[in-house]
């Protein structure tokens, strides 16, 4: 692809803390970047993924106060893999914190996948807090979602990916493979939890790539990764999303009208597919949609971080 | 055989159909009256000493295209393609009537009786792979080998896919424009609005219709949507054909016995030498179908091609699918 846009350089933080938010829970943040800059908060995916970071480079580190942190139970936060007081508004209420600790105003909300939904949720809560968002591979959160990627759907696309998720479960209990997975990773077997987690985890790297790509698959098959990942992203979906209705964040876009919006979603986001973005982008009106034709679910896509890092330059000195 | 990923194609966007072998004419033309009113077109290119093979077009409807010549190395085979009934140049244009996938697979061995052909290789891509495999069930002794791309087998899963839950989550917009033409009311059974719309005493609404049935199809077929295909729906000759005898199969279920009669007879051709090639991002037909298929056939050859769609025309496509014929030259 000619001259496309490419990540900021590699920076380090200027500054890394703890944040206790609950008796329980003490997430990780950072802060990179120009510490007199726009402030921008990044919503990671998953739940459960954690941050990387590769994830700063979004971001012109000249203009931008670039803020990262490890959603509960994830990353460096503590307790690893805990889901116990982890829901959505936990971490809706954990990002006001954060703000408030760090003694900002508004910022700039970005977040892809689950992290879109994390976004929405946030700003739908507290919109007089966000001064833009930035959202890719849109995830609302419906059953027709979590059907799609984790029962029949893209199994359709990636029926050789899918034998593999499907392996760890018996077939009587394949009707809902959602659930069955949910068993296996809160259960007490630890042998059980790990195969379930590594199965979980690289279905979904094996899908999140135009062009599949080995490494990500190797790392999705990490203890270290996939456990917090699959037990978080498994623990929100079977409560889907502790949302009070299944089109929440569809009926409160209104909430949103006036803040600036830019949506990024790949054409064969089969994580993710378009259809939800699509109809954000009819409910939102206001806010750009770029579809991108040649581009999966990740973030890392080219096409995909092209157009984001587009949106944060487009941004940076409002 | 193993499934395996073919590599990505190099250079793809300098020539799309550099993989295929370069634009020949037909050495013979000819017509073949298949009952009394359905006249066929066919054509000969390449070797006519060569190794037989006939190929079988899309649709059903879609009509053959001098580019399909360019699948066969022409030194080496004796390439005959023709136009199924009520398409391409065959006549009566957009007939519907006895026009059934039994009646296509007579027609198949008329012409090769025809020609004077004993067995042949067939080769067929999208509804010509569902063609290929009811042809090569019912007639397996004629086949030497299948090659096969864009597997579809006419299950209510596979029409439901493209029709319904699939296609439409990954292109809403696309979705939006074919479902558009008809009013909400109808929207419960697309296929059966469509018919009667594409049947239509008003040839306004026939082709108002049929563009939109086409266009549908054309927006989702290549990885890459290119625009100058689209031009393609504006003729309504092609339209006109494709989407009505498209749609005549679809009422019919694509007059299979019952909806797994493909895929069960299988057990009837897993002798013949086969090879699946097929796109990753294929949302027409999802590379599911082709996985089904190559599970029943176990020594089938099946090659996942990471970087396309449907077309034959997807570069990657293109040079598995000469690859396949190339090997078996």
């Amino acid at each position: 692809m000619l001259s496309r846009r490419a990540l900021y350089p590699e920076i380090e933080p200027y500054r890394t803390g703890m944040l206790q938010v609950s008796s329980l829970h003490s997430l990780y943040y950072e802060e990179s970047g120009n510490p007199q800059g726009k402030p921008v908060v990044f919503l990671h995916g998953g739940p459960g993924s954690g941050t990387s970071p590769q994830q700063r480079r979004f971001f012109d580190p000249d203009a931008y106060r670039i803020v990262l942190f490890d959603q509960r139970g994830c990353g460096r936060s503590t307790p690893n893999a805990e889901l116990r007081d982890n829901t959505t508004w936990d971490l809706v209420a954990d990002i006001e914190r954060l703000r408030a600790h760090l003694l900002i105003e508004r910022w700039q909300v970005f977040g892809g996948s689950w992290g879109s939904t994390l976004a929405l949720a946030y700003a739908q809560t507290h919109p007089r807090r966000v001064t833009e968002l930035v959202l890719r591979g849109i995830f609302l959160l419906r059953r027709s979602e979590l059907q799609w990627f984790y029962q029949d759907g893209a199994s359709a696309l990636f029926p050789d990916a899918w034998e593999h998720f499907l392996a760890p479960i018996p077939e009587a209990e394949r009707g809902d493979l959602m659930r069955a997975y949910h068993r296996r990773l809160t259960g007490d077997d630890e042998a059980v939890r790990r195969e379930a987690a590594r199965a979980w985890s690289v279905w979904e790297a094996a899908t999140s790539f135009l062009l599949q790509r080995e490494d990500h698959m190797v790392h999705a098959a990490t203890d270290d990764f996939s456990l917090a990942f699959a037990r978080i992203e498994a623990h929100y979906f079977v409560h889907r999303g502790f949302l009070e209705r299944e089109l929440q964040l569809l009926e409160n876009v209104g909430r949103l009208r006036q803040i600036p919006g830019v949506i990024v979603q790949g054409r064969y986001d089969v994580v993710c597919p378009l259809h939800s973005a699509w109809q954000l982008h009819r409910a939102w009106p206001e806010a750009d949609l770029q579809i991108i034709p040649d581009a999966g679910h990740s973030a890392f896509e080219p096409g995909i971080l092209e157009a984001l890092v587009a949106a944060t330059d487009r941004f940076a000195d409002r | 055989m193993a499934a395996r990923t073919a590599h990505s194609v190099p250079h793809r966007a300098a020539d799309p159909l550099g993989a295929l072998y370069p634009a020949i004419e037909p050495y013979h033309l000819g017509r073949l009256a298949v009952d009394a009113q359905h006249d066929l077109y066919f054509e000969q290119s390449g070797n006519p000493a060569g190794k037989p093979v006939v190929f079988l077009h899309g649709g059903p409807g879609g009509g053959t295209d001098p580019k399909h010549r360019r699948f066969f190395d022409p030194r080496r085979y004796r390439i005959i393609l023709f136009d199924q009934r009520g398409c391409g140049q065959s006549e009566p244009f957009a007939s519907l009537e006895d026009n059934t996938t039994w009646h296509l697979v007579d027609d198949i061995e008329r012409l090769r009786e025809h020609l004077g052909i004993e067995r042949w290789q067939v080769f067929g891509g999208s509804w010509g792979s569902t063609l290929a495999v009811a042809y090569a069930e019912a007639h397996p002794a004629r086949v030497t080998e299948l090659v096969l791309r864009g597997i579809f087998m006419f299950t209510q899963r596979e029409s439901q896919w493209f029709y319904g839950r699939g296609t439409r989550m990954l292109f809403p917009d696309a979705w939006e424009a074919f479902v558009g033409v008809i009013p909400e009311a109808e929207r419960g059974d697309l296929i059966a609005a469509y018919y009667s719309r594409l049947t239509s005493d008003n040839p306004r609404v026939r082709a108002e219709a049929a563009r939109a049935w086409s266009m549908w199809e054309t927006r989702v077929a290549a990885l890459v949507a290119d625009e100058a295909s689209l031009a393609h729906c504006d003729d309504l000759d092609f339209t006109l054909a494709f989407a009505r005898i498209e749609c005549h199969y679809f009422v019919n279920h694509g007059f299979l016995a019952d909806e797994l009669q493909l895929l069960t007879d299988t057990v009837k051709i897993q002798h013949i030498p086969t090879t699946i090639v097929h796109g990753r991002y294929d949302v027409i037909c999802p590379l599911e179908n082709a996985w089904d298929l190559h599970r029943r056939l176990p020594r089938s050859e099946l090659v996942i091609v990471p970087d396309s769609g449907h077309s034959a025309f997807e570069p990657g496509i293109a040079a598995a699918l000469r690859e396949a014929t190339d090997r078996y030259r």
